[in-house]
């Protein structure tokens, strides 16, 4: 019997950059099985990012989410309301329908979308909602033991992940995330 | 689906600080040269990037896909941050 959360719905920026990472497959792991939106799969173009989906829809860790009216309707609605929220970031129709299947089957959003990030935090309905980034997929790898953990370089795979994808970790973030690990998993008592 | 929005004061003031720290860090690693080369209507996408981190609405704007302008961003240097 698996959790709902043994699932998860990825954006297409969550996954054009996740795509570039040299240990990408870590995220099956995870997983059980990564869904992928048809408006995502739509917006994948380069060969590098197709052919790694198509080979993972054929081998069963990838599965296409075709998505019903009342989600994309959820989905609109979020996207108006973060528009409208003063001071808030937009989430666009991709983000916001993951948010709504996220809402409604409990599987783990997978997202770069800050404006999705922040729509959790700020709207109540949503704030169970689980949100993550590659940031809490490298944490979460560590800390059930996915991977090892070099306790001499604890934040190596974090800096694999940028290098690949030049995309940054807030410093903050990491070495909260690094504390984290330095406590769960390298501490003698 | 009506939802119940009680704006957060010290939430928003967060997250808008976070957005000013990434706003920061993008304008100080892009390859400003680069940028400058690029003809108007991608220059102008990649400022719009810059300081608003609006990935989809800059994309639309250079006219280009997600993914092109992600790899764009990359040979600008200018990093996603989050």
């Amino acid at each position: 019997m698996y959790r709902s959360t043994d699932f998860a719905i990825a954006d297409t920026c969550f996954l054009i950059d996740w795509v570039r990472f040299r240990r990408r497959d870590l995220i099956f792991k995870l997983f059980k099985t990564v869904f992928i939106p048809e408006s995502v799969l739509r917006e994948i173009k380069s060969e590098s990012t197709v052919m790694w989906v198509a080979l993972n829809l054929a081998s069963g860790n990838l599965a296409l989410y075709t998505e019903v009216f009342d989600e994309v309707e959820e989905a609109r609605k979020i996207t108006e309301l973060s528009r409208r929220l003063p001071g808030a970031i937009s989430v666009d129709l991709p983000e916001a329908l993951c948010m709504a299947v996220g809402r409604r089957r409990g599987y783990v959003v997978l997202t770069e979308n800050r404006g999705a990030i922040m729509f959790a935090d700020l709207v109540s309905d949503y704030n169970d909602v689980i949100v993550w980034r590659s940031l809490e997929v490298l944490l979460a790898l560590h800390m059930r033991r996915l991977i090892d953990a070099d306790c001499n370089n604890l934040s190596m795979l974090f800096r694999e992940y940028e290098e690949d994808t030049k995309h940054i970790f807030p410093e903050r973030d990491l070495s909260n995330g690094v504390e984290v690990l330095r406590r769960e998993l390298c501490s003698k008592n | 689906m009506n939802y119940v929005v009680r704006i957060d004061n010290k939430k928003l003031k967060k997250w808008r600080e976070l957005e000013d720290e990434a706003r920061d860090i993008r304008r100080r690693y892009a390859d400003w040269e680069f940028i400058e080369k690029q003809p108007p209507k991608i220059r102008a996408a990649l400022i719009y990037y810059i300081e608003k981190g609006d990935i989809r609405g800059a994309a639309l704007f250079a006219g280009i896909d997600l993914e092109d302008f992600r790899e764009l961003l990359r040979k600008a240097n200018i990093p996603t941050i989050t």
